[in-house]
């Protein structure tokens, strides 16, 4: 395998620049969020705008954890997130698979039928679904939020098909002549292929569990079992009152797995060895 | 090996989790849009009285239309960009990792968060772009203030946000053989070229996920959009008017059928779109 | 292959018509699970979580087992939980609720009806209420809410800056109309210098949808809907000098800019940074609290005064209110009803203010810092007021905010209001005529 030609030192300088100043850009909300986490609460809303806390003040992350036990609520969700993770991940590839390398009867209606369940907006099945739930006796609990996770999720598995229809047919023709099982090719041969489109899907598994707000708040009730969502909630009551700096500090917290997560799955994105001759 | 049965097998999982979980629920909310209900009472069953209502409703249409301007121009704007930023980022150079875990950074944020933030950004006198705008003594637009600019201070925001289809590019492109690239850097092709030649046609799966999920992302949007609004109503998008009119005007019956009118569009959409695909989709 | 779908398929709906249809005789139903175990919904959450509570740790003491109060925080979404928990049938004992939504969760018959035990209390006989304030609990002919808090608006105003400006202060408890307002204010609008030497534009008051436009309305005389519940009065001719009264207000420069408002984030922050001389804002608001946190060379004394008179001779001061509600489930059962008592013992010691008559000074327990403003706050809750809410209120107010309010914002002076509400106003008759 030959690396990609090494840009030239100008083409690297350019780019380097380019993608700074577009850094700027994507970074400058967050900053905007430290910088207010920082302030004191006469600083925050000034004419002009301080970009700099005239001073650097940590009142609004002792605060924050006042007002809510962010760490625990982090920690609900985080657990949350991993119970959700490897269900929604291993069995979306599952179904993936099955769209992308079978052919049956019934695939393309089933097919449509998986696309059309994103595009029914979920505020309408909402209600009947914990209606459900409800009757079945799953109050206050997280199981309603977990459990259809193990059965896939159809922007993953969507994703996931489209990106297993691009591995060439050869790939398991040879493995079937040797007599292997469908579900060892797809574990021996598929998933290891996919490290990197695997991994995004768990980072979109666990970026959603992290984000959810409506979802964790129709079906929790205890503050014992909130999650982070809740938690940030809790900074802005119904008069429309907002306690920006803490809830700037918690939010800043509350972004910091999911960063240190982006930064460890990168390794998965770097150029890889290629099977060359097997794809294109 | 009955091929037949092995890929259903497969896919039985999902079909499973599909009739426990979603099935019924499905049937309840086609129920409910031919009902009247307030959510809190009980639903009230008056055959095709709520779509006949959506034909005649001055905000069906308004909201509906903001939300096709928005698709039109946001659905491309931002495939363009992340595939950009997604081969800018396609490389080896030192640092290249934190690079890209910034430039996603803007789709790990709730979009509660966005709205709050970008309300701030789009300040008319104080906000970063204005700011900025100021310094080459340009006087900005009033943003969400101005009925004519709230489209282009959602699409500002929307390409802010585009690079949450970041991650799928990079995977595709991760995929590219090096050979390709390096055979035509024999034939003398340039960057552009080999972008164009050969990276864009190898992409295409990866534009066409991105194109039905934006598309579908487009027509849903709501939650910025439902704390900003927008001067002039120009801020009630579809899933806008929908909620409001299930949560705060207790008009759940009506807003269901809404929602299924929105369906439809979209399954019509993906279709079409769906059709065109073996004409420029690579496999 | 195909039957296999279909059979599973066929399972499956019995199961799930099964298990929605067994919805009665489920326990969650019950007042109280069956044990007078009382879920009380809220929307505090943080800090006001902390305190509501400690209210209801007190009072499970003191009922020494007769009854236990659980709270059921909802820190977002309120409406949105309580509504899915009424229709699945899991409708919490208690909870509270904004006035607006009152008449319609009476109308479909999701709340109790409290009137006798009004009535038959002594504590909190409707006659004990301030009138505007138990106004809206009150939906044809009954009461459905017991409300445990009366917040009317009253002007708060920056004493050192009516010095600088030479402006005399307004009286505590006197009237003063709304043309004297609006001359004040303008004496108020002049350009300041601040620390760095630039210029800045101090204004006489911010209105930025907040007060909202009921306040102006009522300044001309009219209202939106009458008492009947039934007439729309939005374009009558009082209601449209009223509306004409905020256009004044808009074009006279004497108030920020909508577009410029949400620069300092929110209206409040414009007086609490002394761009502003003057704010309306409800008696509960914290301004002493802010302030005095403030550095030193950031303070300021603030005077207060009733809202203005209108045109009808009468001051009016919107009231935000807020009720305690009971599940149906709870009609009959004399225990739920002593708990609803015993909560709202508590939440009347621990807001700001009582909605009884009577109880101002208890406002000084609450907060000290209050005690310069009793006398504006004592005549601010006599002339507190509710708008009159109906079922199709929402609607109404949406269009109200969305069209009319927003509209003479965005371009005062040039904005055709009148015929805005008057659109509205044939818009609001015809929801009611739909009534059935």
């Amino acid at each position: 395998m030959g690396k990609k030609q090494a840009p030239g030192r100008i083409q690297s300088f350019a780019l380097y620049a380019v993608l700074t100043l577009g850094s700027v850009a994507m970074l400058m909300p967050f900053f905007w969020m430290i910088s207010t986490a920082l302030k004191t609460e006469s600083d925050i809303f000034t004419i002009p705008i301080k970009w700099i806390p005239q001073k650097i003040v940590f009142d609004n992350f002792t605060r924050a954890f006042e007002v809510v036990p962010i760490l625990k609520y982090m920690f609900n969700t985080f657990v949350m997130a991993v119970l959700k993770i490897g269900g929604e991940v291993f069995v979306s590839a599952l179904v993936a698979y099955g769209f992308a390398r079978y052919q049956f009867k019934s695939k393309n209606v089933l097919f449509m039928i998986l696309l059309a369940t994103m595009m029914l907006p979920y505020e309408v099945t909402m209600i009947p679904t914990f209606i459900i739930w409800s009757n079945l006796g799953f109050s206050d609990s997280y199981v309603p939020l977990v459990l259809p996770a193990y059965f896939g999720s159809a922007t993953f598995i969507f994703f996931l098909r489209m990106y297993f229809e691009t591995f060439p047919r050869e790939l398991e023709e040879s493995a079937v002549i040797d007599g292997a099982r469908p579900i060892h090719i797809f574990v021996r041969i598929f998933i290891p292929l996919s490290k990197a489109a695997l991994m995004t899907i768990a980072l979109w598994s666990f970026m959603g569990t992290w984000n959810d707000l409506l979802g964790q708040l129709i079906y929790i009730n205890s503050p014992s079992k909130y999650t982070i969502q809740l938690g940030l909630a809790s900074f802005s009551n119904m008069t429309g009152e907002t306690l920006w700096g803490p809830l700037m500090a918690a939010s800043f917290v509350a972004l910091l797995p999911i960063i240190f997560l982006l930064l460890f799955a990168q390794r998965y994105f770097t150029e890889g060895i290629k099977m060359t001759g097997i794809k294109g | 090996m009955n091929r037949q049965r092995t890929g259903f097998y497969f896919v039985l999982p999902w079909l499973i989790g599909f009739v426990l979980f979603t099935l019924f629920p499905l049937i309840a909310a086609l129920y409910i849009s031919f009902t009247e209900w307030s959510i809190i009472g009980n639903p009230v069953f008056i055959g095709a009285g709520n779509f006949v209502k959506i034909f005649k409703d001055p905000m069906f249409y308004e909201s509906l239309w903001i939300t096709v301007k928005y698709a039109i121009f946001a659905v491309p704007l931002t495939i363009a960009t992340a595939f950009t930023v997604a081969v800018l980022l396609n490389n080896n150079l030192r640092l290249v990792g934190v690079f890209r875990t910034i430039y996603y950074m803007p789709a790990i944020v709730s979009g509660v968060a966005v709205a709050i933030v970008f309300k701030w950004v789009l300040d008319p006198n104080y906000g970063v772009i204005n700011s900025f705008l100021a310094i080459f003594g340009i006087r900005g637009p009033n943003w969400l203030y101005d009925p004519n600019w709230v489209l282009p201070s959602y699409l500002v925001m929307a390409v802010w946000g585009a690079s949450g289809g970041l991650l799928t590019y990079l995977v595709g492109l991760k995929d590219i053989p090096r050979e390709l690239y390096e055979s035509a850097e024999i034939d003398g092709a340039g960057t552009l070229r080999k972008i164009r030649h050969i990276t864009i046609p190898m992409i295409t799966p990866v534009i066409f996920y991105n194109l039905i999920m934006g598309l579908i992302a487009a027509f849903r949007k709501f939650t910025d959009a439902y704390i900003l609004g927008g001067a002039g109503n120009q801020g009630t998008f579809y899933m806008v008017y929908l909620y409001d009119q299930a949560f705060s005007f207790y008009k759940m019956g009506y807003a269901t059928a809404l929602a299924w009118i929105l369906f439809v569009i979209i399954l019509t959409l993906t279709i079409i779109i769906n059709v065109t695909r073996k004409y420029w989709v690579h496999t | 292959m195909a039957r296999f779908i279909k059979s599973a398929f066929l399972v499956h709906v019995v199961a799930v018509v099964f298990l929605l249809s067994a919805c009665s005789g489920n326990v969650n139903t019950a007042c109280g699970g069956g044990k007078n175990h009382f879920i009380f919904a809220t929307w505090a959450a943080g800090d006001e979580l902390k305190e509501f509570n400690e209210i209801v740790r007190q009072v499970n003491e003191n009922a020494g087992g007769e009854y236990t109060i659980e709270t059921l925080s909802i820190p977002s979404d309120y409406y949105i939980k309580i509504s899915t928990l009424i229709s699945s049938k899991n409708t919490p004992d208690f909870f509270w609720m904004t006035q607006e939504l009152i008449s319609k969760y009476a109308e479909l018959g999701a709340i109790a009806d409290l009137t006798d035990f009004l009535n038959n209390s002594e504590k909190y006989n409707p006659e004990r209420f301030y009138e505007g304030v138990i106004a809206s609990a009150f939906h044809e002919g009954k009461y459905y809410g017991v409300p445990w808090i009366a917040n009317p608006v009253m002007v708060y105003y920056n004493k050192n800056l009516f010095d600088e400006a030479g402006v005399p202060y307004p009286d505590p408890a006197d009237d003063w109309t709304w043309d004297e307002f609006i001359e004040i204010a303008k004496k108020l609008t002049v350009v300041k210098k601040d620390a760095n030497n630039n210029d800045y534009q101090q204004y006489g008051i911010v209105i930025d949808g907040w007060p909202n436009i009921e306040t102006f309305i009522w300044a001309g005389g009219g209202d939106i809907i009458a008492d009947n519940g039934t007439d729309i009065l939005l374009d009558t001719e009082e209601s449209l000098k009223g509306l004409d009264i905020l256009n004044e207000i808009l074009v006279s420069g004497i108030t920020p800019s909508f577009s410029e408002v949400s620069s300092l984030g929110s209206n409040n922050v414009w007086f609490e940074k002394q761009r502003v001389a003057m704010f309306m804002g409800g008696i509960q608001d914290n301004f002493e609290r802010k302030i005095a946190k403030l550095p030193e060379d950031q303070q300021f004394e603030i005077g207060y005064a009733p809202m203005p008179v209108g045109l009808d001779g009468s001051a009016h001061a919107f009231d935000w209110t807020a009720s305690t509600v009971m599940d149906v489930a709870c009609s009959n059962n004399p225990v739920a009803l002593k708990a609803l008592e015993a909560m709202t013992d508590g939440f009347l010691k621990w807001k700001i203010a009582s909605p009884l008559k009577g109880q101002v000074s208890e406002i000084t327990n609450i907060d000290p810092l209050k005690a310069p403003a009793l006398p504006t706050i004592e005549e601010s809750l006599r002339i507190a007021r509710s708008a009159n809410y109906i079922p199709e209120w929402n609607e109404i107010n949406n269009r109200l905010w969305v069209e009319l309010y927003s509209g003479m914002l965005n371009n005062p002076g040039e904005f055709d209001y009148r015929s805005k509400a008057k659109e509205i106003a044939e818009y609001a008759r015809e929801l009611i005529a739909q009534r059935k």
